[in-house]
């Protein structure tokens, strides 16, 4: 647990000791994202060798603390965080493009990673609302690091997220008052489907989906995520969603009442092909690089939100794994995605779409990293993204009455082909070809090439890593 | 009985309709004040539940302080730029007919939700009660906040931070100064030490009785707001190595402390055997300083430094 401790408070005294010093040193951060990192990875290896570990916050007894809970699952998305905090934080320092440097950007994508932290660590209902406020204010602060053409999506999504906390608490509070437990575990044993339980849960899930900006509660997302300076954006699509996600999926599947469950699991589930579909069609429509991004996590968290609805509704822990795979292999590609974007608009000089032009010419690496990324967000074999779809699609091949949600995946991925392959194409029309502003920044392109390729990289330990994460998941 | 049954629905009433007249007042100035007269309302209605403690947090940082930066954000909004809002006579009640029955609605669907809940008082409950002799407090609710339950209060003075720093990143406008009139002066200087008085008191009477850390942070804000509007403090902001301390402190105290309890072995933020109290009573002194100097810094704000 020592390690899990380190990697939380690590970011958090970085931050405090950067404020302090009024220091924006980018060197400093990237050190102490190392740390992280290994800390990190060495509760991993805790985790994985000696299994879940818990924690009572200042040794009180059972119902009174709240209490760290270090799951393979948790020490795993810790180790995620890390590597795309280093991989964003690197992009700041070293990017021509990137405005953020000279900014608060430091010490907030810091906070954001402690709060992250916490939030994967706890297992407590009231200690989650408090980790959900401080992400949403992280975020909508380095959102509004862009300048004043940020300020309203950063002011929507301030409402918004604030709105979604008290829905959130509101169905707390109820839980609370009908069973006086806060804690996940020990509410697992004693919930029943009656009318507050429904009501409450209801609630919550309402909160988390709009902040995981989940269909159809997601229209403040495309504005924010695309205003955000391009660091920000990274930051944003590939960890902060994926927050909300998570306490929903634990309350799911450990707190949830059975019956409950599978009664809810389909609207989830219908939620989710509609985010597949309309989301993939608004990055089809959209002329704006990054809006088409950030269209396609509203269409990406589809997928998910998917799998989280059908093991719901069919009490499948085989889903767990899928779930996971795909919020790591579209962290990664959405990284990836958002750096190469940011990198070719800012050195075209325009954030038009059509301003891509015979990018393959004149900016081979990024553009590749982007359609690299794509073919992960698409699913083609042998990517991160194809191992998730197909853990998704395994347990419904089988049977016929099932096929309907393969429709909808496989139309899902029709239109993520879609929108991928319109900058794909256009980027190989090289008769005409946009000429750069600037001569184009090869590290920086290196970078954003790398989590694509290591989205590649997680076909070529498949194996191991769906066995590890089917017996990860409880 | 009956008088009481009397005082509680008149209060009822009157926080309804004051709820009504801040959505449709005419001006928002109108409608920001009416907002404080509904804060002090419900903080009486706290009161009246039997929650002293919400009560007074309610009255310091629902009405006054969010009172306040309200004002101080329609002071900064240039009149051309204010949405006022417009009054459009029968078609406005028509168009929120809609929203009236969805609310009805919500409301309905929570009835539902809270009336079979239980009355018994909870296991978390009974289990505080059980431990409050080792908690270093004898005020439940502290020691729920900086003891049972300190890693949410930690993490709640983090969400202040990053408000703060949230309002840091918007780029300056001008404050307005307007003079200070001789009574008001006269007035803040009675004010100010009463003030620190009070705040120290509500600060100190925490351990035993309703009271805390955020009250007297609030209050302390407030004194110090009125202090500098009428220039009688000197100008602070981020660029003073004082003011950074401060705001910070709160957190990093608090951290240092969960750190080194960790690091002697009684577990994260786990006060040693005997130390629960004095730790207690620092923590919370540097986290209503930390607090103080944050409102303060959001209410005034920053003229000078605010990027590069």
């Amino acid at each position: 647990m020592t390690a899990a401790l380190a990697a939380l408070l690590i970011p958090l005294f970085t931050a405090l000791g950067l404020l302090l010093l009024r220091s924006r040193s980018g060197p400093l951060v990237i050190l102490t994202s190392l740390a992280t990192l290994a800390a990190a990875c060495w509760a991993l290896v805790e985790v994985t060798t000696s299994g879940p570990q818990s924690l009572h916050l200042g040794d009180w007894p059972e119902p009174l603390a709240i209490r760290f809970q270090l799951q393979p699952i948790t020490a795993l998305l810790l180790v995620f965080t890390a590597l795309i905090h280093l991989l964003v934080a690197v992009y700041a320092a070293r990017s021509r493009h990137c405005r953020t440097r000279d900014t608060d950007y430091w010490p907030l994508s810091c906070l954001l990673q402690g709060s992250l932290n916490a939030l994967w660590l706890s297992s407590d209902l009231f200690n989650w609302y408090v980790t959900l406020e401080l992400l949403g204010l992280a975020a909508v602060a380095l959102v509004a690091l862009s300048g004043r053409k940020a300020y309203g999506p950063a002011l929507n999504y301030l409402l918004l997220s604030l709105g979604a906390s008290l829905v959130y608490l509101l169905g707390v509070a109820l839980i609370y008052g009908r069973y006086g437990v806060l804690d996940i575990t020990l509410l697992a044993t004693q919930t029943e489907a009656d009318q507050s339980t429904r009501v409450a849960f209801w609630l919550m899930t309402l909160g988390l989906m709009l902040k995981a900006a989940l269909w159809p509660l997601h229209l403040w997302l495309p504005k924010a995520h695309a205003s955000a300076p391009t660091a920000v954006s990274a930051l944003l699509s590939a960890l902060v969603v994926k927050g909300p996600l998570f306490i929903l999926w634990r309350l799911w599947s450990e707190a949830a009442p059975v019956e409950l469950a599978i009664e809810t699991g389909p609207l989830l589930a219908i939620a989710g092909v509609a985010a597949l579909l309309l989301g993939g069609w608004s990055a089809l429509r959209t002329p704006w690089l990054k809006s088409l991004v950030a269209y396609s996590t509203v269409a990406q968290l589809g997928y998910a939100l998917m799998a989280l609805g059908l093991l719901m509704h069919w009490q499948l822990p085989a889903l767990d794994a899928a779930l996971w795979l795909f919020v790591l292999a579209h962290g990664l590609a959405k990284a990836s995605m958002f750096l190469a974007a940011g990198e070719l608009q800012a050195t075209l000089g325009s954030k038009r779409v059509s301003a891509l032009r015979g990018t393959t010419e004149t900016m081979p690496v990024a553009m590749f990293a982007f359609a690299v990324a794509g073919g992960s967000l698409i699913g083609l074999p042998p990517s991160g993204g194809f191992l998730a779809k197909w853990m998704l699609l395994e347990p419904m091949l089988g049977q016929s009455e099932h096929w309907p949600w393969v429709a909808g995946i496989l139309l899902g991925t029709l239109i993520s082909a879609g929108y991928v392959f319109r900058v794909v194409a256009l980027a190989f029309d090289r008769a005409d070809p946009v000429p750069p502003d600037f001569k184009p920044d090869r590290f920086a392109h290196w970078l954003a090439m790398l989590p694509a390729l290591v989205v590649w990289g997680l076909a070529l330990v498949s194996q191991p890593l769906i066995a590890w994460l089917t017996g990860a998941t409880p | 009985m009956i008088h009481e049954w009397l005082l509680d629905g008149s209060l009822a009433l009157l926080i309804l309709t004051l709820a009504v007249a801040v959505l449709y007042v005419r001006s928002l100035y109108a409608s920001i004040v009416l907002f404080i007269a509904f804060g002090l309302l419900l903080a009486l209605i706290w009161a009246r539940l039997g929650a002293p403690d919400l009560a007074l947090a309610e009255a310091a940082i629902g009405a006054g302080l969010t009172g306040t930066l309200l004002l101080a954000a329609l002071g900064r909004t240039p009149v051309s730029q204010r949405a006022e809002p417009a009054f459009s006579g029968a078609r406005q009640y028509v168009r929120s007919g809609p929203a009236v029955v969805l609310s009805l609605l919500i409301f309905w669907i929570l009835l539902q939700a809270v009336l079979p809940l239980p009355e018994q008082s909870s296991a978390v409950v009974r289990a505080a009660e059980q431990h409050l002799d080792a908690a270093g407090v004898a005020h439940p609710v502290t020691a729920v906040l900086l003891n049972f339950r300190a890693w949410d209060t930690l993490l709640e003075l983090l969400v202040l931070l990053l408000a703060f720093m949230a309002v840091r990143q918007l780029l300056p406008s001008l404050p307005r100064a307007p003079e200070a009139w001789p009574l008001l002066l006269g007035w803040s200087c009675l004010l100010a030490p009463l003030i620190i008085l009070i705040g120290g008191y509500l600060l100190w009477r925490g351990s035993s009785d309703p009271g805390g850390a955020f009250q007297a942070g609030a209050l302390l804000a407030a004194g110090a707001i009125l202090l500098r509007l009428t220039d009688l403090l000197p100008a602070m902001g981020w660029h003073h190595a004082w003011v950074r301390l401060l705001v910070l402190g709160g957190c990093a105290f608090f951290l240092l402390v969960g750190l080194f309890t960790h690091w002697l072995g009684a577990g994260f933020l786990a006060y040693p055997e005997g130390w629960a109290g004095p730790l207690i009573i620092l923590i919370e002194v540097a986290a209503t300083l930390s607090i103080a100097i944050t409102l303060t810094l959001l209410v005034i704000g920053e003229t000078r430094e605010v990027r590069g």
